[in-house]
């Protein structure tokens, strides 16, 4: 497409062929920052390209910022988790803005970013950090005593995440001092939280001069397996407070611009418990599902966003109402495979006779041996639905955990 | 579409939604777009009147890129043969880009779909080969592994060529088969894998009780039996144990009729029955008089067998066995022609006879055709065939038309050269050449013109065309920055003394224009119509290069082949008689230029036209300034009777780009 000097010129931090393929058809100039392997299909298709190796922060890290800056590069936006702390550094000197850095470091530490919650006013679980397995053990133990469990009582979970892994990655449920072992040294140090039962949710919140300017609540059926957007009326209804919680995070971590991606549960008594923050777009294809009910470009919202010479009147014509805009419901199912050993890929007819079924993305297997799940781990690839009706489409997600998908 | 189906109707406005994304996406991330597409074609093909209607869409499909970066985007290297191997596939995206490519070509085939790169005829001749090839699919259900594998997708390609089959006509699909077996086989191919695949899925069909043929498929039978039931002693296929074990009681009688039942069969269709290559070695033991009888060899070739009868028992003994039976008939070819008596051949042969392989060309010949027999007894086998079938070589599915001709040119006119590159290829894996007093040798040289080589070549090709490749386009490469076409250098070079060093071209390299087009013609009237050059037959094959046309007479690119004989037909019609590497030479060059291949007093291998049709697709010759008639004389008629054709053709919208190396283009029509 063509590009208007008079624009923003952005970085996109890392690969992801969605987001540049959204730059291309996008009016902004763009450049992709990745790692070396890009290379050769970047040249090959014309893709405007520095190449930069996101492994760690070192003193060459200014560098890429000096390269970018040279470019006449406005802004740039983080992909990944890894990739939201360069954003930080990058930007704080493409912006002239020291805190920014700061405030990416928040995004990238899971109890730094809960702390700074809780200051800001907003209600989050019980947490601790953990810096080795007795820490795990001994914070199993007294969550469990706080609800005056007996011994042989069976314990309530707490949640182990990684400090700085994206989503699922690093994610385990503990429920006995047993499941403590199977943590492998690399995920310490840890943040620890108590278990909630509620309903847990995502929002995608485009931000725009520290206003929210598109909210996205995106529905889990099962945590690690399945989402919808935009969500069932059930939760919708609680769009207003969800609003109010983004609001405070918003305030609280002083978010000028960008997007986020905050979790949330609601307990049965409507009560909002911030879960962790991110400064990125959302896995599970969420940018896809949007795209499809709402039909605009999720990656293009984010560029839009961050470009700092983006006028009002075109953040008011870019986004849609939320929900009413919505064409139906998009969700997506990631699929495991539930044997131990799988020969081939077959979609349970079931499935793919249903109305609702899009299309998948799933691939034949590999390895006839199904290595064994340890955290949440990662899918071996997505199902897609879109329907008309919320309830159906929960069913549907939920009712694919039952199937077999590698036979 | 039929409307009382509403599962259909649902995935087709899915599918139309996303042929129209694909269509949107920009170029480079439409291979992640294509996997949905492909999920649902494959969703559409499980269904009744899913064919059709992909079918319909078809080439919307390939317009949004479906096949863009694969293979099947170039529709004109597809094998029918690989499409066995992806219809029995677990890989259902695999499965159904296959379906949706034959879908395509259907359409193409139909002429409802004119595609830049493959002409209607030739899709129709695929398709035709691709149910020849799955005949057993279109008859039975799915056996146990393909069940296994493939689980309810294995009604992918049983609904698929059902489809195909109704479509192309289904009464006359057998016949139409049979029809093209023997098209084929006419022009004697060295590679007659496919072909024999083909007879044997009709014999399979045949003897599937649950198959009606109808009246059709009575024209199979000399097919089969040349194969599998040739002579009185092997009618029912026995296999080859029992069949050896019969031969044994035989008295010289009962042998002679084994023999000369063979021998015809071998010489009436070019294909060899494994039986036969039990009952030459057979032979070998017992009665080696029988054996010219078994070769079925003429007064000619017999007197050079027995001349060189050690020579010819050795050969039989290293090279002759039922996974190299093709070999018989190449060896009886070989004595026919009589190129033994050139003084160099025979002791080439002996050298052949006692070769050591190099251990890459060891390994590239076991790659491809397995280890049944070893092999140094491949490639004897493939020398044999070559120098027998000279035009036989095809160069699969290669870009290599060049390396291709070379072989071909040195097998029918300098054999003893021939048996040298292969030693040099074989032994030695190098080949050295000169150019104008260089040595260029087939190591240093970098890259040839052809990147990844297909390996449906046979032995000798397999060896030899990789690094006559690299030479070539070595030779091309220090011609860069010269003035005009560097054929004019590399051609003499690289295939002989006896390519004229005279050069005439009607294209202007630098802009593609037509160039001197009177001047053109009248010169290769001059040199090589017998009317006009002195009535002197053609001595030496010479190189030339055409333009090859499609079945609507649009350009295609430029292709290598060569001049071999230019004479009157039966019916006082001047015609040219060339060879062409492609592997099938008939071929349909649009406004009423069809290629002969039997039936115009073509030898074997041989294809033809009259000769103003040819001239009218011809861009490039060589000829000797020392030799050839009057220019003058050529009357003007003539000449605008070529020009019309080529006007008509290819010479309609120039100039269009400069020609390169030819088979640096596209190189098949």
């Amino acid at each position: 497409m063509e590009k208007n000097p008079e624009k923003g010129y952005v970085a996109l931090l890392g690969w992801c062929p969605n987001a540049v393929e959204a730059a291309e058809k996008f009016d902004r100039r763009y450049v992709v920052v990745a790692p070396e392997w890009a290379a050769e299909y970047c040249e090959q298709h014309q893709i405007p390209y520095v190449s930069w190796n996101f492994e760690r922060l070192n003193d060459r890290s200014t560098e890429i910022t000096k390269t970018l800056q040279d470019m006449g590069v406005d802004v740039a936006i983080p992909l990944f988790e890894e990739t939201v702390e360069w954003a930080g550094a990058i930007n704080s000197v493409l912006l002239d803005n020291p805190r920014l850095l700061g405030q990416s470091m928040l995004m990238r530490d899971k109890s730094l970013m809960k702390r700074r919650a809780q200051i800001g006013g907003i209600r989050v679980g019980i947490f601790e950090e953990a810096h080795d397995r007795e820490d795990v053990v001994r914070f199993l133990k007294r969550v469990n005593q706080t609800l005056l469990k007996l011994d042989g009582d069976p314990n309530d979970p707490i949640h182990f995440k990684a400090f700085d892994k994206a989503g699922c990655l690093g994610h385990r449920v503990i429920r006995t001092p047993d499941d403590v072992d199977s943590i492998p040294d690399e995920e310490f140090p840890a943040l620890m939280e108590s278990h909630l039962d509620g309903w847990e949710f995502a929002v995608e919140a485009w931000i725009h001069e520290g206003k929210i300017r598109f909210l996205n609540i995106s529905e889990y059926v099962t945590l690690g397996y399945s989402v919808f957007v935009p969500a069932s009326p059930e939760l919708e209804q609680y769009r207003d407070q969800i609003t109010r919680q983004v609001e405070k995070l918003v305030k609280t971590f002083d978010i000028e611009f960008g997007q986020i991606h905050p979790e949330y549960f609601v307990t049965s008594d409507g009560e909002m418990y911030f879960g962790e923050v991110a400064y990125r777009p959302p896995g599970f294809k969420v940018f896809e599902l949007l795209e499809r009910v709402y039909g605009f470009d999720a990656y293009q919202a984010s560029i839009l966003v961050f470009d700092p010479k983006t006028t009002e009147e075109e953040i008011r014509n870019f986004f849609p109402k939320e929900v009413v805009d919505a064409k139906g419901y998009a969700g997506c199912f990631g699929v495991y495979p539930r044997r131990r050993v799988v020969s081939r890929l077959e979609i349970p007819e079931e499935t793919e006779d249903h109305p609702y079924f899009e299309s998948h993305e799933l691939t034949p297997p590999l390895e006839e041996l199904v290595t064994k799940r340890t955290a949440f781990g990662t899918h071996w690839g997505l199902l897609y639905f879109t329907g008309s009706d919320a309830g159906e489409m929960k069913r549907l997600l939920k009712r694919q955990e039952d199937l077999d998908f590698y036979v | 579409m039929t409307p009382e189906n509403p599962k259909l109707d649902s995935l087709l406005v899915k599918l139309d939604q996303s042929i129209q994304r694909l269509q949107e996406t920009v170029e480079f991330a439409k291979p992640n777009k294509v996997p949905l597409l492909l999920d649902l074609t494959r969703r559409i093909l499980l269904l009744d009147g899913g064919c059709a209607a992909l079918e319909e869409r078809a080439q919307i499909m390939e317009d949004a890129g479906v096949f863009a970066g694969s293979d099947w985007a170039n529709p004109q290297i597809l094998v029918p043969s690989m499409t066995s191997h992806a219809f029995k596939s677990g890989d259902t995206h695999l499965l159904a880009i296959e379906a949706l490519s034959e879908l395509r070509l259907l359409v193409v085939a139909l002429g409802g779909y004119r595609h830049p790169l493959i002409a209607a005829e030739q899709a129709h001749h695929y398709v035709t080969q691709v149910l020849a090839i799955n005949l057993a699919l279109l008859f039975t259900p799915p056996g146990e592994a393909e069940r296994e594998t493939q689980g309810r997708h294995a009604q992918i390609p049983r609904l698929l060529l059902k489809h195909l089959a109704e479509r192309i006509g289904y009464e006359h699909i057998i016949d139409r088969l049979i029809d093209e077996i023997w098209r084929i086989l006419r022009q004697r191919p060295i590679q007659v894998e496919t072909v024999k695949q083909m007879v044997t899925q009709i014999a399979i069909c045949q003897q599937n009780p649950a198959i009606d043929f109808g009246g059709s498929g009575q024209g199979a039978d000399r097919l089969v039996s040349s194969l599998y039931g040739v002579t009185q002693a092997c009618r029912e296929d026995p296999g080859l144990e029992i069949y050896h074990q019969r031969l044994q009681p035989m008295d010289s009688k009962a042998l002679q009729s084994e023999a000369t039942g063979f021998s015809r069969a071998m010489h009436d269709t070019g294909l060899v029955s494994p039986y036969h290559a039990v009952l030459i070695r057979h032979l070998l033991e017992v009665d080696e008089y029988l054996l010219a009888e078994a070769l079925g060899l003429s007064s000619t070739g017999r007197d050079c067998f027995m001349c060189y009868r050690q020579l010819a028992l050795e050969l039989i003994r290293k090279a002759v066995f039922p996974a190299t039976a093709q070999s018989i008939y190449g060896l009886a070819l070989m004595f026919e022609r009589g190129i033994l008596y050139q003084p160099a051949v025979a002791p080439s042969l002996w050298r052949q006879l006692n070769l050591q392989l190099s251990v890459q060309a060891t390994a590239r010949l076991t790659t491809v055709f397995g280890s049944e027999v070893p092999a140094d007894t491949r490639l004897l086998a493939g020398v044999l065939c070559l120098l027998g079938l000279p035009l036989g070589v095809g160069q699969g599915n290669n870009p290599t038309c060049q390396s291709a001709r070379a072989l071909s040119m040195w097998a029918y006119i300098d054999p003893d050269y021939l048996l040298q590159m292969v030693v040099w290829a074989a032994r030695d894996d190098e080949i050295m050449m000169h150019f104008e007093g260089e040595a260029i040798s087939s190591r240093e040289a970098e890259t040839g013109i052809t990147k990844e080589f297909s390996l449906d070549l046979d032995p000798v090709s397999l060896l030899v065309v990789p690094h006559l490749d690299r030479v070539y386009a070595e030779m091309g490469r220090r011609c860069i920055g010269r003035q005009g076409d560097p054929h004019r250098w590399v051609n003499p070079e690289f295939h002989g003394w006896w390519s004229g060093r005279g050069l005439c071209i009607n294209i202007d390299v630098a802009t593609g224009g037509l160039h001197d087009l009177d001047g053109f013609l009248r010169s290769f009237y001059a040199h090589y119509h017998p009317f006009y050059n002195g009535n002197q037959p053609l001595i030496h094959p010479q190189p030339a290069g055409i333009a090859i046309t499609d079945s609507a007479a649009r350009f295609i690119g430029w292709h290598a082949i060569t001049l071999l004989r230019v004479a009157l037909d039966h019916e006082d019609v001047m015609r040219v008689y060339f060879y062409n590497p492609n592997n099938d030479s008939g071929q349909n060059w649009g406004d009423g230029v069809v290629v002969s291949t039997s039936g115009k007093e073509e030898r074997h291998g041989e294809a033809s036209l009259p000769f103003p049709q040819f001239a009218s697709r011809l861009y490039l010759f060589h000829y000797d300034p020392l030799e050839g008639g009057i220019a003058a004389n050529v009357p003007q008629e003539e000449l605008s009777l070529v020009k019309g054709y080529l006007m008509r053709s290819w010479g309609a919208d120039r100039p269009q780009p400069e020609p390169t190396l030819q088979g640096a283009q596209v190189d098949k029509a």
